[in-house]
């Protein structure tokens, strides 16, 4: 936590970001990152000479959750951490700020291609490399976009050969952020799980089948008891791994992260099934939340990850 | 009875981090090999032995951390008892031959005891010189234990108690029950409920033992035929007992092994050891979907740590731990059940030849997926853990809302 967090609790932080989430929702990129930076949200981590709020990423983590639970679909969390990660440079100031816009490309380029979530019509592009990553100009870059998962915000493949490049991290920096990324958009998918508990609650409380609501039938009870259990338990881990362990050393944040993902997948995945015909349909909003996560999935290799996860630990075994 | 101290500094002067070191240099120094389950020299220990292994725990200040000093307790805070039950899970060491005693019985009488059974059974209760056994589920009583019928009448200033038992774990080696019974009929559902301490040797009680899926005798059925009780075994008074049993259970759920994600990833460390110990058992650990499952336990694992450090942090702060521990039960059961199938299916490919850890490991894991089968049963079954969930946590509706 930071030095200088005045008492704040960083639940106290998330319930004052949500009215600027929800004004952010649904503008564009430009217009939402300008509301979001004038609530300091993109600033939360970033030093206070870039114009942040210089708060540990326990705060950020709270932010997170409530941008995922309140279906955010600007990449806040890549603003949150670029402005950290490049502190004391005129770029974190410009992200901090709202005036410039970056997003991060998990996994790298492959063959000059990189796979991101949204480009958002971003001024720069964070490249992890073997050694650390390159930061990069957006502009001038060919992009082609893969909409049929989400036609609204579609994956596109960047051609970063020819990329002009503005900044750099070192290998320890990016995977101080790497840490910091995973437990964010754990944190993240979680809120999201939890905005898709609350509505299926919410709706099948009020769902009248058999002269009850279904909310009686213990079949549903389960369900909705069993996403409580694996919210309750994605936060536990997240929150978790974002602490220091006895030794002071950082801790794993894979583990956490996607174990977050898995239980957001299968908790949106069932609270669509438990909306009945309504949950196939555009108009219930439950399917922005699982492109989002299943999108986050891919851009972070969730698969590879969770094998070398078990590598790493049977290395040391 | 005095706590006779194994240690030069008391455990009370000790800083989190000596405690730590304490905890972790006892238990690498006492535990003998025998008792380790990851040890080739690992051999079932006798009752004798365990109970006085947990004797010797609790004296080096590895038991009855939060308890009351003038109980025989220590003294110490939640805080010691998760970091002495992380240094207990670090290691594969038996389960508790005594856990009724201190996870149920003794913060029970903790809770509702006159001082006079306090003093008589707390202290006793630590130096395993007395083994509890919980006398509530019956064979019309399971999931839903307010259809008990065992029955307590008044009988000359004292109690008979008739009626019958079932699942009654340890019930042969114990030297009490903590007994559920009724005062009234099964149409009072949870009122009228009385709990009793009962000495096993008392006349017209008749164990008759159960063995289990995994081959051994672990519980039983127990007969009460006209036991005859002094009032000084009642504890509590009627309805007393039972909203008191249910107020410590659920703190209880959430606290008592705290150190099962510890030990779980011990375990999962003690089965990856014993396939490396063999290169043509190594290999499995190069699949994709063994690496996958894996992994998935490692989430898991970290995900009971920080819930169960979340709880401690809540309870310290004196927050209401209210159904909490449902979920770490509920959550820790089903995967360790999963993770024991898991280890079942590796171990299947040991063979004669292979290493002696490997057998070892393949002997561990085979009981431990059997017993795993009772994870999900003892202790409140998944189905009503999920409904207290639905209805305590989640308040979910079951009519019409006006
Ligand atoms: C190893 C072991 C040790 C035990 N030790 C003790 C002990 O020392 N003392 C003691 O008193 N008891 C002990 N028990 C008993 C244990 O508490 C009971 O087995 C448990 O409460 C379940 O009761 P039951 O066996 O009657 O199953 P039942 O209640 O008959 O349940 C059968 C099945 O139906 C399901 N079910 C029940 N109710 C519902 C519902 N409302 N909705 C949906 N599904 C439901 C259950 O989940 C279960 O799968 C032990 C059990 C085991 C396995």
């Amino acid at each position: 936590m930071s030095s200088d967090d005045h008492g704040l609790l960083p639940a106290e932080l998330a319930e004052a970001a949500r009215p600027a989430i929800a004004e952010a929702r649904g503008k564009p990129a430009r217009d939402a990152a300008r509301i979001l930076a004038e609530a300091g949200l993109t600033g939360v981590c970033a030093q206070e000479d870039d114009g942040g709020m210089a708060l540990g990423l326990s705060f950020a983590l709270a932010i997170a959750e409530e941008a995922g639970a309140g279906q955010l679909r600007f990449p806040l969390l890549d603003q949150i951490l670029l402005a950290q990660a490049f502190a004391g440079q005129d770029i974190a100031g410009r992200i901090a700020a709202g005036e410039a816009l970056g997003v991060i490309g998990w996994e790298g380029a492959r063959d000059g291609l990189l796979r991101l979530s949204d480009d958002c019509d971003c001024d720069v592009v964070l490249v992890p490399t073997g050694q650390g990553a390159d930061l990069i100009e957006r502009a001038g870059l060919t992009a082609t976009p893969t909409p049929l998962l989400d036609p609204d915000a579609p994956q596109i493949w960047l051609d970063v050969g020819a990329a002009r490049k503005i900044g750099s991290l070192s290998g320890e920096q990016m995977a101080d952020l790497r840490r910091a990324g995973e437990a964010l958009y754990g944190g993240f998918v979680t809120g999201a799980a939890a905005n898709a508990l609350a509505l299926s609650s919410d709706y099948l409380a009020a769902r009248v089948q058999f002269g009850r609501p279904l909310s009686s039938k213990q079949a549903v009870r389960h369900h909705l008891a069993r996403m409580k259990l694996l919210l309750e338990m994605s936060r536990a881990a997240l929150a978790r791994s974002l602490a220091r362990d006895e030794l002071g050393n950082p801790r794993d944040t894979r583990p956490a992260f996607l174990g977050a993902v898995g239980n957001a997948i299968w908790t949106l995945e069932k609270a669509i099934h438990l909306h009945g015909g309504m949950g196939f349909t555009w108009e219930v909003p439950l399917h922005y939340s699982l492109r989002d996560i299943r999108k986050i999935e891919t851009a972070f290799g969730a698969g590879r990850l969770a094998r070398q996860v078990a590598q790493d630990f049977i290395r040391a075994a | 009875m005095t706590v006779q101290p194994v240690f030069t500094k008391s455990l009370q002067a000790m800083a989190p981090a000596e405690y730590r070191l304490h905890a972790r240099s006892w238990l690498a120094a006492n535990l003998p090999a025998h008792m380790r389950a990851d040890s080739t020299d690992w051999r079932a220990p006798a009752l004798e032995e365990s109970v006085s292994w947990e004797a010797r725990m609790y004296r080096a200040g590895l038991a009855g951390m939060t308890w009351p000093v003038e109980y025989g307790g220590h003294g110490l805070t939640l805080r010691e008892h998760l970091i002495a039950n992380k240094e207990i899970g670090a290691v594969m060491m038996p389960e508790s031959a005594g856990s009724v005693g201190k996870e149920l019985a003794g913060p029970i009488i903790m809770a509702v005891g006159t001082e006079d059974q306090k003093q008589a059974f707390l202290p006793r209760i630590l130096t395993l010189e007395d083994m509890w056994c919980q006398g509530f589920s019956e064979p019309d009583a399971g999931s839903d234990l307010a259809r008990l019928r065992t029955r307590a009448v008044p009988h000359d200033g004292g109690w008979r108690i008739n009626g019958q038992k079932i699942w009654t774990s340890g019930a042969s080696k114990a030297d009490y029950c903590l007994l559920l019974t009724r005062t009234g009929t099964i149409e009072d559902r949870h009122k009228g409920m009385l709990m009793f301490a009962v000495p096993m040797s008392t006349p017209g009680i008749r164990v008759v033992p159960i063995k289990s899926i995994d081959g051994k005798v672990s519980f039983a059925e127990v007969f009460f035929d006209d036991v005859i009780v002094p009032d000084e075994a009642r504890l509590g008074a009627p309805d007393e007992g039972w909203d008191a049993a249910i107020r410590v259970l659920s703190i209880e759920r959430a606290t008592n092994r705290m150190y099962r994600p510890w030990r779980f990833e011990t375990e999962l460390r003690a089965l990856l050891r014993g396939l490396k110990s063999d290169p043509e058992l190594a290999v499995l650990l190069d699949d994709g979907a063994v690496r996958d499952r894996i992994g998935q336990v490692l989430g898991q694992i970290d995900a009971l740590k920080g819930f169960v450090e979340g709880s401690v942090e809540q309870l310290l702060d004196g927050a209401q731990i209210g159904a909490r521990g449902s979920l770490s039960k509920l959550y820790w059961s089903e995967c360790h059940q999963a993770f024991a199938g898991l280890a079942l299916d590796l171990v299947g490919h040991v063979t004669p030849r292979s290493s002696g850890l490997a057998q070892r490991i393949r002997d561990h894991f085979t009981t431990a997926y059997l017993f795993a089968r009772a994870e999900t049963i003892y202790a409140g079954t998944t189905e009503v853990q999920l409904d207290i969930i639905a209805q305590r946590i989640l308040k979910l509706p079951k009519d019409l809302q006006k």
